[in-house]
């Protein structure tokens, strides 16, 4: 058995984070933000054999990641991080060098998220950049997949 | 703000999985390719081909991909397999597959294509490939002769009668119970009195078989007379339609060398049987060629008059000549066999009521098959009368009773 497994490189600074930002901070819901880490840290440990773990796990991890964010927004932003190594790291989403590129890459959109809800005032701003982004990405998919679909049905010969 | 980001990342998430999946099959679609060879082509309606394809395609990590050979629409697949799982990271490995496929309809068929499936932990989608690289080669499918044995005119609930009227020529086939609409005036009260049931008799009396109208259509792969093939189709046309007014029904054989194309076996509707004529009566595909090919009986006859001919000669020479011919043939008598041909044409016409029949031919290329339709039917003690359709050979007729290649055979 080994001793250290490689989520292990996530969940530990996440739950040392998440401890670290109670302490420092001292919010109303410290004791909140300590149980959803308990309960999110139970889930890892129970569901190590279970077909469905990445869905427990990202159940569970949510209400950590609204919490951590209603302490700090950055500590929100640390929490996501954390919980997607994780998340990766379980489901072997992390073997290559790409899959790294690939999770660097998350991270850094999650970053531009933060940084564009901090310099926001309102959450309607935001809110319609992302939906905004999701709809123009859709968008672009559809007209990519009916063009791909197209060539290899033969009607474009 | 932080239910926003909590989304945000989610749908982030979510998101960049399906456009890395989306990546990943258009890089597995892009990269398929299928060569695929039959071991028959052109092949007969419900006659088993093998098909060989090699599909060849790179794989990507964490990825689940079927990739499956699309047979030919109206096929079954009677024996191996045509679907290729990977889980593993196949780059550019080269798969083979081999199965056997029966087609039902004939025509010329292709390939429906490649369908390949690809599937990962989030997503999974399937792609029809059906670019005309992935749907070659064409099997042509040849239609096939119908080899099923007549229905019987008893069902059930008759009883074989034949009882001969001494008044009238008409006799009484069979006994079956009343059903509406029936004529009282058939209802047998002897029979039904006996029985305390409504029985009806079916009458018959002696008729007259129409002849057999068989048609040998030219190779469509090689040249023939169009003005001699037209005068052809208007003569059968002709005699088809004198022989339905006779005799209210006809059966038609299309042949092809030795092929058989189609039955229409006791068509009695005109409209229909024109129909047929218009879609049978072009030239067709042979998949079968005869080249001066003897059957058994002539191979015995030429031996026999070797013989004869060895023993009146009296040069030496001769005699070895003769002896070395008679052996030369009886060589071959020993090796050849039957061909398929001639057995179906034993089916077909066992099938058949007639006293004669009707061969039309253009008498272009190789002539052997004709003595294969017109032994058995000979051989039935049926009248054949061959008639030639060429305006080349001032010798020959266009209406005549025998046929040289047939020589001996016919009336």
């Amino acid at each position: 058995m080994s001793a250290f497994l490689p989520e292990y490189r996530f969940i530990i600074p996440l739950a040392a984070g998440i401890i670290g930002a109670a302490l420092l901070l001292q919010p109303a819901i410290v004791y909140l933000d300590i149980i959803i880490l308990l309960i999110l840290i139970s889930v890892f440990a129970l569901t190590r054999t279970w077909h469905d773990r990445g869905f427990y796990l990202v159940c569970s991890s949510v209400p950590l990641m609204i919490g951590a964010g209603m302490m700090n927004l950055w500590a929100g932003m640390m929490v996501i991080w954390m919980v997607a190594g994780t998340l990766c790291t379980t489901l072997g989403l992390l073997a290559s060098r790409q899959d790294l590129i690939h999770f660097i890459g998350f991270c850094g959109w999650v970053l531009i998220v933060t940084l564009l809800i901090e310099v926001s005032n309102h959450v309607l701003l935001p809110l319609l950049i992302l939906a905004g982004s999701v709809v123009v990405v859709l968008a672009i998919q559809s007209v990519r997949a009916y063009q791909f679909r197209r060539y290899y049905s033969g009607a474009e010969q | 703000m932080a239910v926003l980001l909590a989304g945000g990342a989610l749908i982030a998430g979510i998101l960049g999985q399906y456009i890395l999946f989306d990546n990943q099959v258009r890089d597995i679609v892009a990269s398929v390719s299928c060569q695929r060879s039959l071991s028959r082509n052109p092949v007969r309606k419900g006659i088993s081909l093998q098909v060989t394809s090699r599909i060849a395609f790179h794989g990507s990590p964490r990825m689940h991909i079927i990739v499956e050979d699309l047979l030919p629409r109206e096929t079954v697949l009677t024996e191996g397999n045509a679907t290729i799982t990977t889980k593993s990271d196949t780059t550019g490995q080269e798969f083979p597959l081999r199965y056997r496929i029966i087609p039902l309809i004939h025509g010329t068929l292709r390939f429906s294509g490649i369908s390949v499936q690809a599937r990962n932990l989030f997503f999974e989608t399937t792609v029809q490939l059906r670019r005309e690289a992935d749907t070659g080669p064409a099997l042509i499918v040849l239609p096939t002769g119908l080899f099923q044995a007549p229905e019987t005119g008893s069902g059930e609930g008759t009883r074989d009668n034949r009882k001969v009227s001494v008044l009238s020529s008409v006799d009484i086939h069979s006994l079956r119970e009343y059903q509406i609409g029936d004529d009282l005036r058939h209802v047998d009260w002897k029979t039904s009195a006996k029985f305390d049931k409504m029985y009806i008799r079916k009458y018959t009396a002696p008729i007259s078989h129409p002849p057999l109208v068989i048609v040998d259509l030219p190779w469509c792969s090689a040249s023939y007379p169009e003005k001699e093939f037209n005068r052809m189709i208007s003569e059968v046309t002709g005699m088809v339609t004198h022989t339905l007014q006779t005799y209210q029904h006809i059966s038609i054989l299309f042949i092809s060398g030795p092929n058989i194309v189609h039955l229409i076996r006791d068509e009695k509707n005109p409209a229909r049987c024109i129909a047929e004529l218009r879609e049978w009566m072009h030239p067709a595909e042979r998949p079968v060629h005869f080249y001066h090919m003897p059957d058994r009986t002539d191979l015995r006859f030429l031996v026999t008059n070797c013989e004869e001919a060895a023993l009146e000669a009296k040069d030496p020479r001769i005699q070895g000549s003769l002896d070395l011919l008679r052996e030369r043939y009886t060589g071959i008598l020993q090796y050849q066999r039957n061909p398929a041909f001639a057995g179906q044409i034993a089916r077909t016409l066992s099938q058949l009521l007639m006293t004669e029949a009707y061969l039309f031919t253009l008498g272009c290329g190789d002539t052997s098959h004709i003595r294969h339709v017109v032994r058995p039917l000979k051989n039935q003690q049926i009248r054949v009368n061959v008639r030639i359709i060429d305006d080349t050979r001032p010798d020959r007729s266009t209406r005549q009773d025998s046929f040289s290649v047939a020589r001996g055979t016919s009336s």
